[in-house]
């Protein structure tokens, strides 16, 4: 099988998954123990059967199921997000969200680059020196920083950062770029262009991007250590070391770069990790991105509000799962030659 | 099979005579606890069933079992007393409340862990002696385990987080009722400094003048508040002892840890077994099936399901969490599906499965008899995972203030009650939880490397990692 009829392939499996995930929610929305169109409505008003009737109609709920279904899935399909009911209450929610989603975005790539920079070569750190105290300093500290809670950790990090000039010595508001409207809540995206702009908005989101790459950080750590390990006993290595290879071509030519294989499909696979601590973490450092929109939702009763949020991030985590494989093929020639 | 000369060869150097005493001098000293457990545990089950109002017949044996002594009870061991003037009064020999407290706690654990060596002497015994076969391969295993001390600590921390939720009333210094439930309907002795006389105060009154709000009202770890009560972890903001909140959420969360994690691992292997053993179509629609769940960020599917179910009848079931340990196995069971897929996989090849096929044997039957052993192992590394991962969801959950309903103790909500005082002298009510959840976490995932290097010294280590992160919470 070709690499292309092999993407195919998988572009072609995404769809069933998208239909059947976005099905699931339906179900699990509008045919659910709850009345999506009485929980929108005040105490007062379910009393009261014209905004009932009103509610019922404007979301389609007086329609047969499955003519609303088709409705919904064939709204969802053209990006017919609708309006929202209590949150922020009758605005788009196509504009809401391309307000929401940026700070969201901005928060994941700073926290997938800094996993990747610290634990990568923590992990390649302490592969090279397998069974050193450095190792098992290191690995060690990786597994504890995994299993801690994320929530808590922020509030941890927040407590430590909001008082580090009695801690430090020295004050994290002023270090650097000046953060005058606080230590957390959200980035200022509009100024990103310039070099002043982009560090502060930077600054903001760091201690949450830490936050929330922690556990990415540890498995990445792990792999790479075990990938270093797996690659130093190679006959390849053995065979360069004989042939006189110097020690730092050896070591980033020969080991490093095969041992980077392997890290590949788990980067990208951390994204479940990434969007569903959204929530915890956007919570705790008070930043307005779509998963403290999708909890938010849930809280306050915006039941349709929150199905659409959850098609957004079945597409998004399709789209990185599609991804993946683009790169799985890139990089390892064997994929898709060896059959399914 | 016993045959007379094991039998008397056993009997004659009464060896399994003293393990037998041993245990038996183990049950008593708790058999009032356990009988009393049994009944509560009954007497909820009864009362669940729709139409049963009252157990009265069950009630009477749960009092009688009350009454039998329990040496690892409040009762025997009371640290719950007061100061009169000369010497403390009602408390364990008359020693100072933390003393008595921390005796009884240790006495908790020496107990425990004497079980554990009893239970290890035993199966040593049944090796050495009554076992026909000198080896069996699951004795390697054991073997391999047992030099595995990075899986022996996770052992150790999971024990001992067992042991805290079988024993949490006893733990506490005070007990959920007194201090939290029913705090203005139960009221205590103090030595009031000032009139230099015992006085009388309602418990929530109590609490009131205890509570841990910062540095100009706080109750550290390790300390007496003015009443004279002793709080191990310091108290809450309202004034409720955080140790014994902490105890008593251990138990919750192993309950839905374990629950989930059982019926994801049903879940998950049976529906391996079947993908594995028809391949082809089942084997594509699950995989479709699986990955639909799996597009939905599970603490995602979390928020969304305990929303639309939490005005359902099944949410009243212990508090939520039966509702809760119900939406982990159902959201989770695609992550350990798919680490078993392979292995079933594998083993759906081998020889003896087309035997069995051409002997004529159900599917059902070679599933659970030539199959199911091959993948128990993996399930056991997946479990002890999964379980600390979803230990670090529920905690997640309640303290967005879903899940577990409010006044049941959990974890994750002592940590966002503590929320606003972490920067002040009340920081032990975030700082105690986490560090406490961290630990668990790391015990259950440690526990997963041990078995999985005990089962397969080969395995590379760096296979799914994703199971101990508890869904990004």
């Amino acid at each position: 099988m070709s690499r292309a009829k092999y993407l195919g392939k998988r572009l072609l499996m995404a769809i069933p998954v998208v239909w059947l995930g976005a099905t699931m929610t339906w179900f699990i929305i509008f045919m659910g123990p709850i009345d999506p169109a009485a929980r929108l409505l005040s105490e007062g008003q379910v009393r009261n059967p014209a905004a009932y009737q009103a509610a019922q109609t404007q979301l389609g709920l007086n329609q047969p199921p499955l003519q609303h279904y088709f409705d919904w899935l064939s709204s969802l399909l053209v990006f017919d997000l609708g309006q929202t009911w209590l949150l922020y209450q009758g605005s788009n929610v196509n504009a809401l969200i391309m307000d929401f989603l940026p700070r969201t975005l901005w928060l994941g790539f700073w926290s997938v680059l800094i996993a990747i920079f610290v634990g990568v070569p923590l992990g390649f750190y302490a592969g090279m020196r397998s069974n050193t105290v450095a190792d098992y300093v290191a690995s060690m500290g990786g597994i504890v920083w995994r299993a801690m809670p994320n929530f808590w950790l922020g509030i941890m990090l927040l407590a430590l950062l909001g008082s580090s000039e009695a801690i430090f010595g020295f004050a994290w508001e002023t270090v650097g770029p000046d953060l005058l409207t606080g230590i957390s809540g959200n980035p200022d995206l509009t100024q990103l262009g310039t070099v002043d702009g982009f560090l502060r908005a930077t600054k903001k989101v760091l201690p949450a991007a830490i936050v929330l790459g922690s556990a990415s950080m540890g498995n990445e750590m792990r792999i790479g250590r075990t990938a270093v390990l797996e690659v130093k006993n190679q006959d390849y290595v053995e065979l360069a070391k004989v042939k006189g290879v110097s020690k730092r071509s050896l070591v980033y030519k020969h080991i490093l770069r095969n041992a980077l294989v392997p890290l590949v499909p788990i980067i990208t696979s951390e994204a479940f990790l990434l969007i569903g601590g959204s929530v915890l973490v956007e919570t705790v450092f008070g930043i307005n991105g779509i998963g403290y929109l999708f909890y938010q939702a849930a809280i306050q009763g915006d039941l349709p509000l929150v199905g659409t949020l959850m098609y957004v991030f079945i597409l998004m985590i399709v789209g990185i799962n599609l991804i993946q494989d683009v790169l799985y093929t890139l990089i390892d020639p064997r994929v898709g030659l060896e059959g399914d | 099979m016993l045959n007379r000369e094991t039998l008397q060869r056993a009997s004659g150097d009464g060896r399994t005579l003293a393990w037998l005493g041993i245990g038996l001098l183990l049950f008593l000293l708790e058999a009032g606890a356990a009988a009393t457990f049994t009944m509560e545990a009954l007497i909820k089950i009864a009362l669940a069933v729709p139409g049963v109002d009252s157990a009265g017949f069950l009630t009477g044996l749960e009092s009688a079992a009350r009454s039998i002594p329990t040496l690892l009870s409040r009762e025997a061991i009371p640290n719950q007393g007061y100061y009169n003037g000369s010497g403390y009064q009602e408390t364990f020999l008359g020693l100072a409340p933390a003393v008595a407290w921390a005796i009884r706690a240790t006495l908790v654990y020496v107990y425990a862990f004497g079980i554990m060596g009893w239970v290890v002497a035993g199966y040593r015994l049944y090796r050495s002696t009554y076992r026909k076969a000198d080896w069996t391969p699951r004795d390697d295993v054991l073997d391999r385990l047992r030099s595995h001390n990075w899986g022996l600590f996770g052992l150790v921390i999971v024990f001992m987080f067992v042991t805290m939720a079988v024993f949490a009333p006893a733990l506490g210094p005070t007990t959920v009722d007194q201090n939290m439930r029913n705090s203005y309907g139960n009221d205590i002795s103090y030595w009031d400094s000032e009139s230099g006389s015992v006085e009388t105060i309602v418990v929530g009154e109590a609490n009131l003048g205890s509570a841990s709000r910062g540095n100009n009202q706080n109750v550290g770890p390790w300390s007496y508040d003015d009443y004279g009560r002793f709080h191990p972890f310091g108290t809450m903001q309202n004034g409720r002892d955080l140790f014994t909140f902490l105890m008593v959420g251990s138990r919750i969360s192993l309950v839905i840890g374990v629950l989930s994690v059982g019926l994801s691992a049903t879940i998950a292997a049976s529906l391996a077994l079947t993908s594995a053993y028809y391949k082809g179509r089942v084997d594509l629609s699950m995989v479709l099936v699986s990955d639909a769940v799996m597009a939905m960020p599970q603490l995602l599917l979390l928020i969304m399901l305990t929303t639309v179910l939490g005005d359902t009848w099944i949410n009243e079931i212990y508090s939520g969490g039966f509702l809760l340990a119900l939406i982990f196995a159902f959201t989770g069971w695609t992550y350990m599906w798919r680490s078993l897929r392979g292995p079933a996989l594998q083993v759906s090849e081998r020889e003896w499965i087309d035997a069995a096929r051409s002997f004529g044997q159900r599917p059902t039957t070679i599933m659970r008899k030539h199959m199911l052993p091959y993948i128990t192992g993996y399930l056991l590394i997946y479990g002890s995972m999964t379980l600390g991962g979803a230990i670090i969801s529920i905690a997640g959950l309640s303290y967005l203030g879903l899940g577990v309903a409010p006044p049941t103790p959990e974890w994750g909500r002592a940590v966002n009650l503590g929320q606003d005082y972490v920067r002040t002298g009340s920081w032990h009510i975030s700082l105690i939880p986490g560090i406490l959840i961290t630990l668990v976490v790391t015990g259950f995932n440690a526990l997963g490397d041990g078995i999985r290097d005990a089962i397969d010294p080969q395995s590379d280590s760096a296979g799914d990692e994703t199971a101990g992160a508890g869904a990004g919470a």
